[in-house]
């Protein structure tokens, strides 16, 4: 019998590969190369070495939004709590609840430019949010929200909660409506209340969603510069209060000109980013097996 | 028989009549004298007749073509700044005119706006800049690419004549090693825009409006005490060194340029009155250090601030989103630094390098910053051209009529004192960041002004060459 080709199947494969090669492993590599060159953009790269790495290892900033970047994956496990609540809300079988699903849904579709806007006007000293204070009686007079250090980072942190809860109670619906109702009959036999099944049944049965949206949202956490960018007016906060990696690998890149220390801020975001999804992974999936 | 003979002779007489040639006719000799005679013409008097006659001239030069050797069939490319679509007609209508003046040429306009910066660099680095790029004075732009190798000299390309249109104080801006890289375009006059609906509730007047930088501070903790509101004042903090040199008057780098001096008394002092005014809570901190003109302008517009420094043709956007504003605005001359000098110029218009069409490009700069082109432009809105000829029209003496025309009368005065007093910075983007972050240290974390700047100062001084 003749041996078949086996080059058929790469044929198959080669257009995607293309796509993945010219999109994907090419700019990744570039990055590097720039990494270790002074590159302006307009004139072309010098190399110079390990120089970028040696002078963010002693920036002050770059310490300081690594630090931002690491705080901001706190919105992970909130993130989770918010949308399991809200996935358990949800799926019921009742008059209008698709109505509610919906609403919940919104501000995923709403961008997350035009809504950073409309909370940046809604934060302004002249805004909503201080009007409604003033005349509730809880504030005397117009309080700067956004020109708080310390609120800055917390108030980007909010929005992005708000932003994604939505999505991700999708994912966790769509688990829960793939966990048998025998388990929670029998749940409800052993005595279980309400909320002793969900703790029991639902939260076990939905650690799949949990893995996937704790890696995706701690990933977009540590990459994250829409909220930070139209909150700040593009300055990155007061003293810098809201400089996360990825919004200093702008400033650097496209309002310093330095492309090549931008390369290697993307580098040591890889880097991390990578170490912390195997992690992750490992972790929670470890906690599978041993159930 | 007789009869029948005779006839015979008859017939054959005629016959040979007819048949015989011509005898000639013998006339008497007919003598030809020439008689001159004198014919007289009485003319009763002389008919002066006036004739209309359309004579169509032989085509002559354009005087709008002052660039010589534009290359035939050139296709050039030009970007203008945040002008499109309100200006689209007046941008089509000057190419179009251009095209004529210079018949072969033709123009590809693109317009970019909040990204123009990032595009303009992208483009540089594929290779594809545009011919003719609309840069701003204002943001030190023109110095920055120059400084870079990347526009055209036009000290040697640039006919005197040429240069001898426009203001010498406009023509002599952003110079880069001595060498000019810009046709000066139009300007603008910084005014404050003054919300007559707060400031009134002051009882002060317009005419107390302060004419020195120095006076902000009281007006704010007025504007504060007597309103409530707090002034809607901005830091340019993409060009912080320039703020300084105008308001406080600092000299920031040494002469020899071997060292940054924006530590000195004068800077001090000026960051001083800022951190006071924050302290005393009389200004919108997120205004003061954004880096977007608009944030400050929208905060106007929407009536909560009872002035804003901005130029007349920003009038427009008052206009247009809040109209009940609109009637309620006054404007008064932006007050004035510790430098005397009110500013310096706004937009210009310079060529690439390597543009393939060097006098095309040139040309089409020019025809845009021309007498003309700058007198038409002015006509739609209230900018101010850099060519002193373009004054001499009827239309800068007429008396304003819209607030927007207020700065008209004294227009060519303060166009022609326009200055950039602003030496050259090396590494400038970074010297810039390094005073931002000390202005902010020492506006929002209690840090001692001379402290801040005299750690930027050093940090400042590790980058020069």
């Amino acid at each position: 019998m003749a041996k078949k080709s086996s080059i058929t199947p790469y044929l198959f494969l080669a257009p995607a590969m293309i796509v993945i090669a010219v999109f994907f492993l090419y700019p990744i590599v570039a990055v590097f190369y720039y990494s270790f060159t002074d590159y302006n953009i307009v004139t072309p790269p010098q190399w110079i070495g390990l120089k970028n790495y040696q002078v963010l290892m002693r920036d002050a900033i770059f310490w300081q939004a690594l630090s931002h970047s690491l705080v901001y994956l706190l919105v992970t496990p909130v993130l989770i709590f918010l949308s399991t609540i809200l996935a358990i809300v949800v799926n019921r079988r009742l008059p209008g609840i698709n109505a509610f699903r919906a609403l919940f849904f919104i501000p995923v579709i709403s961008g997350s430019i035009a809504v950073g806007i409309a909370w940046r006007l809604m934060l302004d000293t002249n805004g909503i949010i201080n009007g409604l204070l003033i005349s509730l009686g809880v504030l005397a007079e117009p309080f700067q929200w956004l020109a708080e250090p310390a609120l800055t980072l917390p108030i980007a942190m909010l929005l992005t909660i708000w932003l994604g809860v939505g999505y991700y109670m999708m994912i966790f619906l769509a688990g829960l409506q793939n966990i048998s109702e025998e388990l929670y009959d029998a749940a409800l036999i052993d005595g279980c209340n309400g909320w002793q099944k969900h703790w029991h049944v639902s939260i076990p049965g939905l650690r799949p969603q949990i893995t996937f949206v704790a890696v995706i949202s701690s990933l977009a956490a540590l990459q994250v510069f829409n909220e930070i960018f139209t909150l700040t007016g593009g300055l990155g906060g007061i003293l810098n209060s809201g400089v996360t990696l990825v919004f200093y690998l702008w400033r650097q890149a496209f309002r310093l000109n330095h492309a090549g220390m931008a390369s290697a801020i993307a580098v040591v975001l890889l880097v991390i980013t990578l170490i912390f999804s195997i992690t992750n992974i490992r972790f929670l999936e470890r906690g599978t097996q041993a159930d | 028989m007789r009869t029948k003979l005779l006839t015979v002779l008859i017939l054959a007489g005629l016959l040979l009549g007819a048949c015989a040639p011509a005898a000639p006719v013998v006339t008497p000799e007919t003598i030809v004298e020439t008689v001159m005679v004198e014919s007289t013409t009485v003319v009763e008097k002389t008919t002066v007749v006036e004739k209309i006659v359309e004579v169509t001239p032989t085509p002559g030069p354009n005087p709008e073509a002052v660039i010589q050797g534009v290359e035939p069939d050139a296709e050039i490319g030009l970007w203008t700044f945040w002008l499109s679509p309100t200006f689209d007609d007046y941008i089509k209508d000057t190419i179009a005119r251009f095209e004529q003046t210079y018949p072969g040429v033709k123009v590809n306009w693109e317009d970019h706006q909040a990204t123009f910066q990032d595009d303009l660099r992208n483009s540089f680095a594929a290779g594809n800049a545009p011919d003719v790029i609309n840069l701003s004075i204002s943001e030190g732009w023109v110095s920055d690419y120059a400084s870079q190798g990347l526009l055209y000299p036009l000290d040697d390309a640039v006919p005197q004549e040429v240069k001898g249109v426009y203001f010498s104080n406009l023509w002599d801006q952003q110079v880069v090693d001595g060498a000019h890289y810009q046709f000066p375009w139009y300007q603008g006059i910084q005014v404050n825009l003054v919300n007559r609906q707060i400031y009134d509730q002051t009882g002060l007047t317009i005419e107390d409006f302060p004419k020195t930088v120095d006076g902000l501070p009281a007006l704010c903790e007025t504007i504060k005490e007597t309103t409530g509101t707090l002034c809607d004042i901005r830091l340019t903090v993409n060009d912080l060194l320039a703020q300084m040199t105008y308001e406080g008057g600092v000299q920031v780098i040494n002469e020899d340029g071997t060292a940054f001096t924006f530590d000195s008394p004068e800077a001090v002092a000026w960051l001083q009155m800022y951190v006071d005014m924050v302290k005393a809570g009389t200004v919108d901190r997120t205004v003061l250090v954004t880096d977007q003109d608009r944030v400050g302008l929208d905060l106007f517009t929407s009536g909560k601030a009872a002035f804003y420094n901005t130029g007349p043709n920003l009038v427009r956007e008052v206009r247009a989103n809040n109209p009940g504003l609109y009637g309620y605005l006054a404007v008064v001359p932006a007050p004035v630094g510790k430098s005397g000098v009110v500013g310096k110029g706004l937009m210009a218009m310079s060529v690439k390098k390597d543009t393939p069409f060097p006098n095309a490009s040139m040309a089409l700069a020019q025809f845009f910053t021309n007498p003309q082109s700058m007198l038409d432009f002015s006509k739609i809105v209230a900018i101010y051209p850099s060519t002193p000829a373009s004054y001499d029209d009827p239309f800068f003496s007429a008396a304003p009529v819209a607030i927007e025309d207020s700065a008209k009368p004294y227009a060519k005065d303060s166009v022609s004192k326009l200055a950039d007093i602003v030496p050259s910075i090396p590494n400038k983007a970074d010297v810039n960041n390094i005073v931002l972050q000390a202005v902010q240290q020492a506006l929002f974390n209690n840090v001692d002004p001379q402290t801040a700047l005299t750690d930027a100062v050093a940090q400042a001084n590790a980058l020069l060459p």
